[in-house]
């Protein structure tokens, strides 16, 4: 491959890296298998490179490699020592702009979703992302009235989980 | 619902929190061996199209084997089998080499874990026509055996035939099985994950895949 064309995806990359960041944030516990998880997405992102015909934005065709990655090719967090609290490094609530009820809320959220399923897990990503239905059911391959009614389930399942 | 919202809405406000990386960061990271199931389904496969080839490389049991044949007069069953088994395996390895040239992260999770499992299923359909061999290359070497005068004067008067295919079916599945009870291993540990994402994906509870 072309040092151009590495060039032209490094800088892509960097642009858009807080995707692979969001991604690996909800698959994975510790900072370890957060690095390990962004360092696979971002070799799988660059072999796919040369056949990313930009039909689609950089960003779109990010969100699919990275999902593709996370709940396809990669085993290995299972492995991991869970070393570290990943909840008190990245989802550090400050107290001055969420009242207690406001943050207790959120964190039990967090925690729910990561007890989710995988695909689960992707959707509920995508919807944070503000994606609509159309596009959450391209990137996961699925029609969109089966994405409306997995997304209605993964909702009941949350509610279920906060309020049991 | 009002608390999907609200994580929206901290969602975004987190971004600022995530770790930046630098350009060369960026550079070194993609040029990392990757550690994909892809990747390792790829070397087990390619081990698997080898291994029966393997015993080729031990001329002394290959000759062998021959001399075994030879004596039971199985010289020409064993040729015909070779060459129709070769052709089957060249078949064998297109498909394989095709599917996995489908393995694409571009394409949605959908299809890419569909070309996965039909990849390794190539690899599994592999698995069991040489499984297949073992009972036909037997079954028909045991019966020559059985029916070979040198064979029935050593056997004592007290065993009768049928003891002896019984026995010889037995062995035929404590290996079938053996091989079998590998594969589950091999695949639970490569493809369970990935194929109960598929069956979650595409809707359906069927785990035979």
């Amino acid at each position: 491959m072309t040092k151009e064309l590495e060039h032209n995806f490094v800088t892509d990359l960097e642009k858009h890296q807080n995707i692979v960041h969001k991604v690996c944030r909800l698959y994975t516990n510790n900072q370890n298998a957060h690095n390990d998880l962004f360092q696979e997405i971002s070799i799988q992102l660059w072999r796919a490179y040369p056949r990313f015909r930009g039909e689609a934005k950089f960003s779109t065709w990010m969100y699919r490699v990275a999902i593709n990655t996370a709940i396809t090719l990669y085993r290995k967090s299972k492995r991991r020592v869970q070393t570290q609290d990943f909840d008190t490094v990245l989802y550090k609530i400050e107290s001055t702009s969420y009242d207690d009820t406001e943050e207790e809320q959120l964190r039990i959220m967090y925690k729910a979703i990561k007890r989710l399923s995988d695909i689960d897990k992707a959707l509920v990503f995508l919807y944070l992302e503000d994606k609509n239905y159309k596009d959450i059911a391209e990137t996961m391959g699925i029609s969109e009235v089966n994405a409306r009614v997995k997304m209605n389930r993964v909702k009941s399942k949350l509610q279920k989980i906060l309020n049991p | 619902m009002d608390q999907l919202e609200l994580l929206k809405k901290d969602w975004k406000k987190q971004e600022a929190d995530l770790p930046t990386l630098s350009y060369d960061e960026l550079s070194k990271i993609i040029h990392k061996k990757s550690s994909s199931i892809v990747k390792w389904i790829f070397i087990i496969s390619v081990l698997e199209f080898a291994l029966p080839f393997l015993t080729l490389l031990f001329p002394s049991y290959r000759d062998m084997s021959m001399s075994s044949y030879e004596k039971l007069g199985l010289t020409n069953f064993i040729n015909i089998l070779y060459i129709a088994v070769y052709i089957i395996v060249v078949g064998f390895i297109f498909l394989f080499y095709k599917n996995y040239r489908s393995i694409s992260t571009n394409s949605n999770p959908k299809i890419l874990m569909h070309n996965i499992i039909k990849t390794r299923r190539i690899v599994k359909y592999y698995i069991w026509f040489n499984l297949a061999l073992v009972p036909i290359i037997g079954g028909v070497a045991f019966y020559k055996l059985f029916n070979s005068a040198d064979f029935l004067e050593k056997v004592p008067t007290d065993i009768n035939m049928t003891m002896l295919w019984l026995l010889s079916i037995f062995i035929l599945l404590i290996l079938v099985g053996l091989v079998w009870l590998f594969y589950r291993l091999l695949y639970g540990i490569l493809l369970n994950r990935l194929k109960a994402n598929y069956n979650e994906l595409v809707g359906n509870g069927n785990g035979n895949l």
